[in-house]
Order: structure tokens, then sequence, then C-alpha cells
């Protein structure tokens, strides 16, 4: 970790400046110099609040001198976004926000846009930019196994996985259509820059030969960890941070980065809130590669700004989606295929699974 | 089931006013006063917070008037089909609470009242640890490398039944979560049925079964069917026990609900969605209501009543359930004679056979339902970082996470706070507007009826939302109030329901008595009807309570993050990883709960002496 309280910059001042100015067009009684210095900032709550808060917020605080509130928020946020910007009860004012989040946020005007002239901004990877979304944190959908089933011959690909033949044992996959169906076409032999758009029909066949060998459909991270970690499944697609953790704490299990799909975690902010511009200015810190750095020490995310690598330590860059070697091997999650078919194909994939 | 010669449709016609012992003309909406503030309460926070939203379903984008998401529901099988699947699952959990409630219930009702504290206490066990922790504990205890399959594999290589992923694990889970319930409302229902009357059959040459069958069961009858309504209604709510425990059948309704409010953001569809099961359930509580007489008057004590004859079809459907019951009576008395044939009854201990085998019955339900937290409290002192079982260690650290937290700590805080006042208000409430169903009739009493129901029937995410819009208008978002109105809504039906079932067969001419003795009626509540009351007025107020202690969805919205409950830091707690706090904040919450149990216990007894 490099500095964490760095001065403040001439950029940062001109932000701040621009805040006050911009604050005219929001009638508000508690005055400017109050509401520029405070941010309330919602995120995922437990430990990635922690992880943030010593790598994000709080060096954030040093610099900028703004207040920064931190709660948790629910796992899907959108509709209490739009239940804040519609009531005009601006209790958010930078949400943590999936690519999806964002762009279902974004299609009803609910997003406020960031300032993208920022240079570090501008260095991070395509998934990480939208008009109104940034982030700042990659994560994975990879298989994760258990070591002592498989022993150093584990499946290696999706293919192994549908293989119940030459690799018995229980298996769990995600009660969602997302990611689901991109693992689906994998098995069955579609190779990674030919799974968009999904072929529905092929990916539903595919899913069909494994239905019955499915022992447990998760639906919750936290349900996803402990279904590998006490054993009750030998295989299953997790999030790689989260498995990364129940390693660390010692269980027997193995990430296989090959096949992995990959996304980004990001912020946005919601439409008209007063404090915009701070929100603008923090989110711009959050892009810096060193911030992303400290974080990824901590949480098994990854950076989106590449140049963060240059201050994580050897050992632990190769547990981060982004580390290249990692992400070579992975599917980028294409979220504007999701934004426009998810509502088929969560309909599809409900009726699938009751017949 | 109207057991009494009069069925409730010849109720509905008697004029309201012709109940009240005295009817002063001038006064006479008096009677209705004690509905009024529960009914302002729920138009102003639920009902018009909610139809407003659930009213955007008959729109289209441009908002103008279009059935477009209702031919959406249609035009895809899914949706019928999960309505179906959670109606076959809600019935299922209501028929296995009952049947496995009822002896718990008569045991209780039929002990001495230290006997009943001490037992309580367990029926109360599934209260007080969290829904999720409990979840957790179930998929430790049933799984793969849980103590009841490795005790089952003992006998062979693989499980022979799988006990969870599939029905099996949703209804273990579930009816475990609901089974307090019943039994308490049940409990309280029997604790005012006069043992005289069974002894009466019996010296009147009943044998045990007739006895029961044709006296005691359709005195308890009330409580049963509130028992059954309550577990009915939570359980078609229920979404994240089933989707843990579950197989990929056991779909829930609400789960599809809350992807489209909460993923989806497609609020009209969700809309259209809730409005079905809003109307499913309507006509399941309205065929119900009628069967088993719920909210009609409390008949057979009124005095001075003109009594109309039943009509036909009532005294049809009355005469064959009497001959049910009868055969029902017959047939336990017979196996309970071909019992004594094979395990010839000691001489020395008298009746011992009967009473052995309900206390082995409850017994076993007891444990069933103590089950999770035998689980939660030692992974709680475990060393490890992992939920399992049997736990690595021995260590006080998530202790120390949890109590020296000040986060934690007043989380657990507000948490009682909140629970404690919604209990009280929402006792006060529906307790109020339950006298008034009870005692009179007038028109369009099950509507009314029906919309004190109507909060644990729509989605929680529903709620949520539409409360949210009205509460930041009112400047109640992130307000410890905000969270006690929104959980009070949430809390009344318990209230209505329980206070009702025991209303029904209160016997009212004990406040005749007071009255006619010179008692103003508020003496009379106070010193007569209330204390006679008391176990429902108790589990109406324990429902509430912990209706708010567990609640999470409504607490995220309402709370906006800035009021921290209990559920909330657990939920937030639970991101990564199931980790042993939660262990160690269920098993603090369930020694301080019961400490209290205990103590209220005592305070009576002494009271009681002196």
């Amino acid at each position: 970790m490099s500095c964490l309280v760095s001065p403040p910059t001439r950029r940062a001042f001109l932000a701040a400046a621009g805040g006050v100015g911009s604050l005219a067009a929001f009638p508000i009684s508690t005055g400017w110099a109050q509401t520029n210095q405070r941010l309330t900032v919602a995120d995922a709550g437990g430990e990635i609040t922690r992880a943030n808060e010593t790598t994000l917020y709080e060096p954030f605080r040093k610099e900028s001198g703004i207040a920064v509130t931190v709660i948790a928020r629910e796992h899907e946020p959108i509709s209490q976004v739009k239940a804040l910007v519609e009531s005009k009860s601006f209790i958010w004012d930078v949400v943590a926000l999936t690519a999806q989040q964002a762009m279902t946020l974004d299609a009803e005007g609910l997003l406020d846009p960031l300032d993208w002239n920022d240079p570090h901004m501008n260095e991070l990877i395509p998934a990480a930019k939208a008009p109104n979304w940034m982030a700042h944190s990659t994560y994975a959908a990879v298989m994760g196994y258990r070591k002592d089933k498989y022993g150093a011959n584990g499946p290696q690909s999706w293919a192994d996985f549908w293989n119940v033949q030459k690799f018995p044992g229980r298996r769990s996959l995600r009660k969602s259509p997302i990611e689901t169906l991109e693992m689906a076409l994998m098995a069955d032999g579609v190779p990674i820059d030919k799974i968009y758009p999904i072929d529905m029909d092929r990916a539903f066949a595919s899913l069909d030969k494994i239905k019955k060998h499915i022992h447990v459909w998760w639906t919750g991270g936290a349900q996803s960890t402990q279904l590998l970690q006490s054993g009750e499944v030998d295989m299953i697609p997790i999030w790689s941070a989260r498995l990364q953790t129940i390693i660390d704490a010692g269980a027997p299990a193995v990430t296989v980065w090959n096949q992995g799909i990959y996304a980004a975690d990001g912020w946005g902010i919601p439409k008209g809130t007063p404090r915009a511009p701070a929100a603008r200015r923090m989110i711009q810190y959050f892009a810096r590669p060193d911030r992303q750095a400290a974080r990824a020490t901590l949480l098994g995310n990854g950076p989106s700004n590449l140049k963060a690598f240059d201050n994580i330590p050897a050992d632990r860059a190769k547990l981060l989606p982004t580390f290249p070697d990692n992400l070579n091997k992975m599917l980028a999650n294409d979220d504007g295929w999701w934004f426009k078919n998810r509502e088929k194909a969560i309909e599809r994939f409900n009726a699938w699974l009751i017949s | 089931m109207s057991f009494g010669a009069v069925d409730a449709k010849a109720d509905a016609m008697q004029p309201a006013a012709a109940h009240s012992p005295q009817p002063a003309p001038s006064k006479r909406l008096v009677w209705a006063m004690p509905l009024i503030p529960a009914l302002l309460f729920l138009t102003i926070f639920f009902i018009y917070p909610v139809a407003d939203l659930l009213l955007l379903s008959f729109t289209n984008k441009s908002g103008a008037f279009d059935l477009e998401q209702y031919r959406a529901v249609y035009s895809s099988k899914v949706y019928i089909d999960v309505l179906l699947i959670t109606l076959k699952i809600a019935l299922m959990i209501v028929a296995f609470c009952l049947i496995l409630g009822y002896p718990v219930a008569y045991l209780l009702a039929n002990a001495a009242p230290k006997t009943r504290a001490r037992l309580v206490i367990w029926v109360l066990m599934p209260f007080w640890t969290s829904f999720l922790v409990r979840a957790f504990a179930w998929m430790i205890l049933l799984g793969n490398n849980g103590p009841i399959t490795k005790a089952v594999n003992i006998f062979g290589p693989e499980p022979p039944i799988k006990l969870i992923y599939n029905l099996t694990g949703v209804m273990i889970g579930t009816v475990q979560a609901l089974l307090p319930l019943a039994i308490l409302v049940m409990m309280a229902a029997m604790q005012n049925i006069d043992a005289n009357l069974t002894r009466a059959a019996s010296t009147m040459g009943a044998r045990g079964g007739q006895a029961f069958w044709r006296i005691y069961f359709p005195l308890s009858f009330p409580g049963v069917a509130a028992a059954g309504l309550l577990t009915f209604i939570t359980a078609m709510g229920f979404f994240i026990t089933p989707a843990l425990l579950g197989g990929p059948r056991e779909t829930m309704i609400a789960q599809i609900i809350l992807v489209q409010v909460q993923e989806l953001l497609n609020w009209r569809f969700a809309g259209a969605l809730s409005l079905l099961l809003l109307a499913l359930s309507f006509v399941v509580f309205l065929l119900y209501d009628r069967a088993t007489g719920l909210s009609s008057q409390a008949q057979s004590t009124q005095p001075g009543r003109v009594q109309r004859p039943p009509g036909r079809l009532a005294a049809t459907w009355s005469a064959s359930l009497l001959a049910i019951l009868g055969w029902l009576g017959s047939a336990s008395d017979a196996a309970m004679k071909a019992l004594e044939a094979v395990f010839p009854r000691r001489n020395d201990r008298p009746g011992r056979r009967g009473p052995g085998l309900l206390q082995i019955a409850v017994g076993m339900v007891l444990v069933f339902l103590v089950a999770p937290a035998l689980i939660v409290v030692p992974v709680s002192f475990t060393s490890g970082s992992f939920i399992a079982f049997p736990p690595v260690g021995f260590s006080l650290r998530w202790y120390e996470t949890y109590l020296g937290s000040p986060v934690w700590v007043a989380a657990t805080l507000v948490s009682f706070l909140v629970a404690l006042v919604t209990g009280l208000l929402a006792t006060i409430l529906g307790g109020a507007a339950a006298f008034v169903f009870i005692r009179h009739e007038f028109f369009g009493k099950r509507m009314l009826v029906a919309l004190f129901i109507a909060p644990l029937v729509i989605p929680r995410i529903i709620i949520a939302v539409a409360m949210f819009y009205l509460f930041a208008k009112l400047g109640l978002i992130g307000s410890l109030w905000g969270l006690i109105i929104g959980h009070t809504v949430l809390a009344l039906p318990f209230v209505v329901v329980t206070v009702m079932s025991v209303l029904k067969s209160y016997d009212e001419r004990y406040d005749h008595a007071a009255l006619t003795l010179g008692a103003t009626p508020l003496r009379t509540l106070r010193h007569v009807t209330l204390p006679l009351i008391k176990p429902a007025i108790i589990a109406a107020f324990l429902f509430s309570f912990v209706t708010s202690f567990d609640e999470l969805t409504v607490a995220l919205f309402i709370s906006a993050g800035t009021v921290t409950t209990l559920p909330k830091m657990m939920w937030s707690d639970l991101i990564l990883q199931m980790n042993p706090t939660l262990a160690a904040v269920s098993a603090v919450i369930l020694i301080i709960a019961t400490v209290i149990v205990l103590a209220a216990e005592a305070i009576k007894r002494r009271a009681s002496y002196e």
C-alpha cells in the first residue's frame, strides 16, 4: 500500500468549487456549506464496508474534508433508488451498483451523470465504464471444487462439470439464468467468443442434460459458500471473492479460473441529489490505482484499473479476477445482452425449473 | 363449520344494535368506536400507499388504463403454476402445523400452570433465532455431513431419504417456523374451555374418544380455525426458507414478485401478480371463513336473541359434521381398545396409557422445535470461522465480536425497543378492532376482517416500496416511528385473528353479570374480560413483538440505513459467508428472551400468591 493520505489536488479543489456553483440549481433548506461537505454512501455492508472504509472512505475523508456516512443497502438496491429519486428524499448520494442495476436505472433516467474528465477514470477496463456508472472493482463467477474429493485431477471446465461419469459427485448451480446459461453453452462446446447473443434453445437443451444431477440450486452468495465449505456439494459456480474467503479460512477448495465469467461492480449517483458534485468527486477518487490496489489486498475482488497491479503483491494478484492470466481465460459478461433479454430469460428459466 | 344451531349467514342479517344489552338510540354507532383507530391507521399507512402501487398494474407506460400486465401473466403458464405450487405448499404447511400443534396446545392448555410455563419456553424457542440463522442450522442438520444424515448412513452408504433441497426440507424448515404460532393460538382458545364440559360427558357415559371429538374438539375449533388461517396466510408469503431448503420445484410466488420489483424494476407486473395473489388468498379466506365461522359472532352465549333456524344447506353441513365427529370418536375409542388389548393397562396406574402416548408425541414435537437452537448454541462457541457441526475447538471470540461492538449492541437495543412499542401498539389497536368484529354484526364486516389480514398477504417488498413514498412525504424515513408504524401494520393481522378466536368462545354472560352489578363498561373490560382472555392478549403481543424483531424488508427501506436493527446487521454481516457471529447473536437473544419469559412467569406467580 502506498500513501494513504495524499494532499488535496488542484483537480479536487476545482471539483469542490464547481460543486458550489451547481448547487444553486437545487433549492434546499440546509444551506450549501453543510450539504456540500456531507455525503452518504450506500454499499453492500459487512466485509465490503469494512474494506471500503479503510481503503476508500477514510482516505477520501482526509483528502477532501467531506464527511462520509456509510450505510448498508439491499443486495438489489434499484427499487429503493427509484423510490428515493421519485420522492426526492436523498438519503443516499452514492450507491454501489452492478452494471445491470445501473443500466436498469439509467433506462428510467434515475442516475445523475458522472464527471469523466479525470485521468484515472479513463484508465479503467472497458467493462468498468458507462456514462452514468463507473466500476472500481471486478468480480467473477468461477467454478469451485473440493480438493479432498478430486485431488489433483479436478474438473477444469464446464464440460467437465457436465460430465457426471468422469467426475462423479454432488453439484450445485445458481437458481438464476444469469451466468448459468453461459455456463451451459460453454459446457456444450460453444467457444468463449461465440457465447453472445445467447442461443437460449441450445442453452436450455444443455441444462436439460445436467438438471437431474443438480443436488442444490443455490440462491444466495452466503449459501453458495456454505455449500462448498461444508462439503455438501463437490463442485459449484461461485463468486471468486467468496471462494477465496473460505480457502483463506482453511476450506479444501480450488478456484478454476478457466471459463469463469467476469463483470464489474461500481457506483452511481441518484438523479437530483443536491450533493451530486461531491458525489462525482468521490467516484473519481475510487478510480485511483493506489486505492484500488489497497482494496484488492483486503477483498478478493479485482481492480478495474489495471495499473493497480503495480502495487499489489504477486501472490495476492494471482487470486484476483483481473489478474491478466485469469482475465485471459474468462468470458466478459455481456450486460447489454442481459439488459435486453433478462425478463424473457428469467421467465423461461423459472418455467424450466418447475417443469 | 358452525357447530351451534345458527349459521353465519343468518347472523349477518341481525341488525347490529340488537346485540348491545341496552341499545341507546342516541349512541347507535358508539359500538364501532374501538374499531376506528385501527381502521384509520390501516387506511393511512397501508391501504392508501399499497393501493396506489398496485393500481399501477392497470396502466401502461404512458399511464393510461391497460390490461397488458394481466395479459402478460396469462401468456406464460409459469405464473399460474407457481401460484398453484405456492398454494399447495401453504396448505401442506397448515396441515402439518395443525396436526403437530394440536396435541402440544392440548397438553399445555390442560397442564398445571407451572408445567405450562416451563414447556412454553421450548415452544417459543424458534421465535428467538432469526429465520436466516435457522435456515442455516437446518442446512447443517439435514445436509450430507450433518448429524442426522450421518446417523442414517450407519445403515447404508447413501442416505435412503433426501431430507433437504426438496419438499421435505421446505416442510421441515417452514413448519418449524410456524408451529409456535399455531400452538399458541390454539392454546389460547383451549385455555378458555371449561374442563367440566368434558367431565360431564364422561359422567354421562361417553368414552374418551367420544368426549374428545364431540365435546372438546368442537369447543377448541375457533382456535384451530384461527391457527389455520394465520399459518396459511403467512405461509403464502414465504420464500426465503423455501428457496434455501427447497428444490427447483419449490418456487414461491413471493420470490417471483420480489425479482420483478427489485431486479427488473417491473412494478406494474409485480402489482398484477400481487393482486392475483391477493385475490386467491381472499377467495380462500372467504371459503374458509364461511366454513369455519371465524369472523362471525359468538353465538351460543348470546342472551335474548331470536335464533333463526339454520338454512337447509347449513343443517345438512352441521349434521354431517356431527356424524363425522361421532365416527371419529368411535374410531378413537376402538383404536384405544385395540391398543389396550395389545398392551394391557396396568392396574396399579389406571389411565396411564393415553397420557403416555400424548406426552411422547408432544416431546417429539418439542425436540423438533428446538433442534436448530441445539445446533446454534454449540456452534457459537467455535474457534473456527465457519458454521459447522460439530464445532471446532472452543472460544468466546464470536461473543467478543458481538458484545464488544457498539454497533451490534446498539442494533440489538433498537430492535428490542421497536419490537416492544410495535407489540404494544399493535395489541391495543388490533385487540380493540377484534372486539368490534366478534361482538357486532354489520354490513361489510367480512371485507373489513379480510382487509386487516391483507398486510400478511401482500408481499413485504411491495409494502416496503409503497410505504417509502408515503413516509418520504411525512418525513418518517430513517426514524424510529417510521419503523414502528411499518411493523405495526405487519403485526396487526396476528393480533386481530388471535384475539378474535378467543373472544369467539368467550362467554359474554360474565360481562353482563358485571354490568348488571353496576360496573362501568371500562371496569368490566379491565377486571372481567381482559383477565379472562389474557392468554390471547399475551400471545398477540408476542406475535407482534417477534414480527418486528425478525423483520428485514421494511426495515431496510424505511430505516434507509440510518437506523440499524438487528436483522439488518445480521443480514449485512452475511454478505460473504455465514459466520459464527450470527450464531453468537442468536444464542444471546435466546438467553435474554428466555430469561424475560421466566422472570415474567415468576413475577406473575409471586403476585398470585399474595
